[in-house]
C-alpha cells in the first residue's frame, strides 16, 4: 500500500475517532508500527495531528504547523538515502563479509543488517560499527586510525595499512559526487586514499550515490565509475545516466518502490 | 561472369533506438540459394523487407542485374521480379486455393479479370499440385484449410510467381512437418534450377544443407559471416549467431526463492503447444525464450485465460487455475503484460489515468461510481515512482514515447496488485533508460514476494535477469536450466533444433 493511501485512511480514521493508537492502526493497515509512526510524523509535520506516546490525537484547529518542519528537500534526501540503504541491504546475504566505507548510508545500512545473521562488517565508520556490534547475530570490525569528529569515522595511513589485511565479499562505497564524465569523487583526500585501498580488497564493488549527487563534483577524484560492477542510486536519476551506465555494461540498481502488494 | 543477379551495397536503415541494419553487403547469384540465419530480431526479415520495398533504406544501394534499383513499394518490386513470401500466411480466406495460388497472375495485364477461366484455373492448379505432390483440393476455400495447408498454398503461390528473378522465402517451414518440408524443398530445388536466386530465411539449422548453397548469418543488424554450406557446421553457425555475451549489465537482485506458486502440467493448446510443464516459485523470475512460433505467446495467453488450453492443468498454490477469461486470471492475481504493446495494451486516445487504472477499477469503487479523485492521486504517485515523462495524468497516451507507454502498461498491472506477472517481451522497442526502470521494478516485485515469467527473445536479457531459463521449441520445453549453468550458445542451440 502506498503512503498516500495509508495517510488518507489515517486521516479519515482520525477525523472519525479523534484519536488513534499505533498498534491498532498497524493491524488495521497490515503494515509495521514503524511505518505508521513515520506516517504520523508526516501528518504531524502537516499539522493535522499531534503525536502522543503510542498514538496521536487530532490537532486542535488553532495549532498551526510548527516551525520544526523538515523542509521538503530534507525529507526527500532522507527518503533517498533510506531507499538506497534498502536496496544495498537486499544485496547482503547471511554470513557475508562486507565492508562499508563511512557516509550517511553506512549507518542506515548497518541498522538494517539486524535482519541478517552471521554477517561480518568491516568499516571505518564508528557509528556503523557500534550499531552492528549491538546486533547479536552479526559481527563488526572497526578499522584503526585517526578519528575524525565531523564524519565520525577513522582515516589515515594506519587505516589504509589496516584495511589491506582483509578480504571481503563485497564493499559498499558511498561517494560524494559523480561527474558528467562518470568520475567518482569524494570530499577528502584521506577518504579517497582509504577507499582506493579498500576497493582492492574486495570481490564485488558497489557504489552508492544519491540521484541528487550526480553531475556534482567533490574535490578529490577517486577514479572512473567503471571501478565498480554495481551502482545503486535513486530512480529519479537523469535518464542520460541510466542510458550511459547500461551501455557501459554496469549494473544500475535504482530504488524503485513501485509495488504496493506484498510485505 | 557478369554482374551478380542481386547485389546489396552497404545497405543501412535505422529503425529505432536499439535496432538498425548497418552496412549490409551481400550478393545473390542466379540459381543460388542463400540461407539467412540469425536470432529473433536480428534483422533477417527487416533486411528482406528492405530489399522488396516495404521499407526504404537510409543508405547504400541495391542492384538488380547490375542496375541500381529502388522500390517504392512491394508492388513495384514484384513487378521487377522479386517474389517475397511473408512469414505468416497472407491469403484470401474467401477465395479458392486455385485463385490464391495464381493470384499474382491476375494483376498482370495478360490475365484481365474478364478472361479468368475458372475451369482452366482449377485444372492448372490441380496439375501443379499433382506434380508437386500437394494433396489439397484446388476448389476448396482457404478459410477451410489448416495452418500447414495454408503454408503450402503460400509456397505454391511463390513457386508460380510470374516473372520472378529473385524469390524470398521467410521461414517457410515454421509449423510444417517432414512430408510438407520435403515438398517445399523440391519446390526450392526446382526454382533454383530455373536460374532464379533464392533467399531462404530459416531457424532450423539442420535444413541448411538440404536446401542451401550459402549461409549468411545476421547478428544485431549486421552480417556476422557468410559461408559456403560445406564449411557451415552447427558449431560455427551458433558461434556466429551468438556474438558477444553481454548479460553483465542487467541489474538483478538475488532473492531467496519461496515455494512453488504456479504449476503447469502437460499443457497443450492446438498444434502450437504440445506438452509444456514447469513450476514457478515465489520470488522467482523464470525466463522463457524460443523462436517465433515456438508457442511462447500462446503459453502466456493460456495462463492468462485468453485462450482456453486444450489439455493439461494449471494450478496456483495447488488450486485449479485454468481460466476461461482474463478477468478470472486477474481475480486470482495473474497479470499479463502482452507482447506488441501497440496492438494489445495501449489505448492511444485515452489519458494516462484511464490507461493505468483499467485493471484495478475495483480498487476505486466509491459510494457513487468511481472515486476519480483517488484514481488521479494514485496515478500521480505511479507516474512519480516510475519516472513517467512528461507525466501529466490527463495526457493522451498516444503522445508518449514507447518507453513511457510501456511504463504506463507496467504500472497498470502493478496497480492491480497481482502476484504472478507474465511479461511478454516487456522491453522490446523500449529505450535503455526505461529498460533500467522496468528491470528495477521487476526486482521490487520479487523482493516483495511476487513472481515473474519473463518471455523474451533477447537471450542476454534472459540470462541477465532470470533465475531459471526454459527454452521452448516446437511447443515443448527443450531445456530447463538454472541461470548459472545456461550459456547463450546453449540456449540458441536448443532453440534452433
Amino acid at each position: 500500500m502506498f503512503a498516500v493511501e495509508r495517510i488518507n485512511i489515517i486521516r479519515s480514521y482520525l477525523r472519525e475517532h479523534g484519536k488513534l493508537d499505533v498498534h491498532s492502526i498497524s493491524k488495521l493497515l497490515n503494515v509495521s508500527e514503524v511505518t505508521v509512526r513515520r506516517d504520523l510524523e508526516k501528518l504531524e509535520a502537516e499539522g493535522s495531528l499531534t503525536r502522543l506516546h503510542g498514538g496521536a490525537i487530532l490537532a486542535e484547529p488553532e495549532t498551526l504547523p510548527e516551525s520544526r518542519e523538515a523542509t521538503e528537500e530534507e525529507r526527500r534526501e532522507e527518503e533517498d538515502l533510506e531507499e538506497i540503504a534498502r536496496v544495498a541491504f537486499l544485496m547482503v546475504r547471511d554470513n557475508d563479509v562486507i565492508m562499508l566505507t563511512n557516509g550517511s548510508i553506512a549507518l542506515r545500512l548497518a541498522r538494517k543488517l539486524a535482519g541478517r545473521s552471521g554477517v561480518t562488517v568491516l568499516t571505518n565508520d564508528i557509528m556503523a560499527a557500534l550499531e552492528v556490534s549491538s546486533q547479536n547475530a552479526n559481527k563488526a570490525v572497526l578499522l584503526g586510525g585517526s578519528p575524525d569528529a565531523e564524519s565520525k569515522a577513522v582515516f589515515g595511513s594506519l587505516s589504509e595499512a589496516n584495511v589491506q589485511k582483509f578480504f571481503v565479499n563485497r564493499i559498499f562505497v558511498q561517494v560524494d559526487g559523480i561527474s558528467e564524465q562518470l568520475q567518482l569523487t569524494v570530499s577528502s583526500q584521506e577518504k579517497a586514499a582509504l577507499i582506493r585501498e579498500a576497493l582492492a580488497c574486495s570481490e564485488e564493488k558497489i557504489i552508492l550515490c544519491e540521484a541528487a549527487r550526480f553531475s556534482r563534483n567533490a574535490f578529490y577524484r577517486l577514479g572512473p565509475l567503471s571501478l565498480a560492477s554495481k551502482v545503486i542510486t535513486n530512480t529519479s536519476v537523469q535518464e542520460s545516466y541510466k542510458t550511459r551506465i547500461f551501455a557501459m555494461d554496469l549494473q544500475l540498481f535504482t530504488s524503485i518502490n513501485a509495488f504496493e502488494g506484498g510485505a | 561472369m557478369g554482374a551478380p543477379l542481386l547485389e546489396l551495397r552497404s545497405l543501412g536503415k535505422v529503425f529505432s533506438v536499439d535496432f538498425a541494419l548497418e552496412d549490409i553487403s551481400l550478393c545473390l547469384e542466379s540459381g543460388e540459394v542463400n540461407v539467412l540465419v540469425g536470432q529473433n530480431g536480428s534483422g533477417k526479415s527487416a533486411l528482406m523487407k528492405l530489399i522488396c520495398g516495404q521499407y526504404v533504406s537510409d543508405s547504400g544501394s541495391l542492384l538488380l542485374g547490375g542496375e541500381e534499383v529502388g522500390f517504392p513499394s512491394i508492388h513495384d518490386s514484384r513487378k521487377a521480379g522479386i517474389a517475397y513470401q511473408q512469414q505468416d500466411p497472407q491469403l484470401y480466406d474467401n477465395l479458392s486455393v486455385a485463385e490464391n495460388v495464381f493470384f499474382h497472375h491476375f494483376t498482370r495485364r495478360r490475365f484481365l479479370p474478364s478472361t479468368i477461366n475458372p475451369w482452366r484455373l482449377k485444372k492448372e492448379c490441380a496439375e501443379l499440385f499433382e506434380r508437386l505432390g500437394i494433396a489439397i483440393d484446388p476448389a476448396a476455400l482457404i478459410a477451410k484449410l489448416g495452418y500447414t495447408q495454408r503454408l503450402l498454398v503460400m509456397a505454391a503461390q511463390t513457386f508460380v510467381a510470374p516473372g520472378a528473378r529473385v524469390v524470398i522465402f521467410d521461414e517457410p517451414t515454421a509449423g510444417m512437418t517432414d512430408p510438407e518440408r520435403e515438398i517445399l524443398f523440391n519446390m526450392v530445388g526446382e526454382i533454383r534450377g530455373r536460374g532464379i536466386g533464392v533467399f531462404y530465411i530459416s531457424h532450423k539449422l539442420d535444413e541448411i544443407p538440404m536446401v542451401g548453397d550459402r549461409v549468411t548469418v545476421i547478428h544485431k543488424g549486421r552480417i556476422a559471416g557468410s559461408l559456403g554450406v560445406a564449411e557451415a557446421d552447427r558449431d560455427t553457425l551458433i558461434r556466429l549467431m551468438t556474438g558477444r555475451t553481454c548479460s553483465e549489465r542487467y541489474p538483478r537482485l538475488k532473492v531467496e526463492r519461496g515455494p512453488s506458486i504456479l504449476s503447469v502440467d502437460h499443457l497443450q493448446s492446438g498444434s502450437v503447444l504440445k506438452d509444456v510443464s514447469f513450476n514457478l516459485r515465489r520470488g522467482e523470475i523464470l525466463g522463457i525464450t524460443g523462436l517465433m512460433g515456438s508457442g511462447r505467446t500462446r503459453l502466456a495467453n493460456c495462463l492468462f485465460g485468453q485462450i482456453r488450453p486444450g489439455g493439461g492443468s494449471i494450478r496456483i498454490e495447488g488450486a485449479h487455475a485454468t481460466f476461461s477469461h482474463p478477468s478470472e486470471a486477474l481475480a486470482r492475481g495473474v497479470a499479463l503484460i502482452p507482447e506488441d504493446r501497440e496492438q494489445n495494451a495501449v489505448f492511444n486516445f485515452q489519458d494516462i489515468v484511464q490507461n493505468m487504472s483499467l485493471a484495478s477499477l475495483l480498487r476505486f469503487k466509491g459510494d457513487a461510481g468511481l472515486d476519480t479523485f483517488y484514481m488521479h492521486e494514485l496515478t500521480d504517485e505511479y507516474i512519480r515512482i516510475l519516472g513517467i515523462i512528461p507525466g501529466h495524468p490527463n495526457d493522451l497516451m498516444r503522445s508518449y514515447s514507447g518507453g513511457n507507454q510501456q511504463k504506463v502498461v507496467v504500472a497498470r498491472w502493478l496497480m492491480s496488485l497481482c502476484r504472478i506477472f507474465i511479461m511478454d517481451e516487456p522491453t522490446r522497442g523500449v529505450d535503455a533508460a526505461a529498460r533500467i526502470d522496468i528491470y528495477n521494478a521487476m526486482n521490487d516485485l520479487i523482493t516483495k514476494g511476487a513472481s515473474i515469467i519473463l518471455i523474451s527473445s533477447d537471450v542476454d536479457e534472459i540470462l541477465g535477469m532470470c533465475d531459471r531459463v526454459l527454452v521452448l521449441a516446437g511447443g515443448r520445453i527443450a531445456c530447463d536450466l538454472p541461470r548459472g549453468e545456461a550459456t547463450k550458445a546453449q540456449i540458441i542451440d536448443f532453440a534452433s533444433a
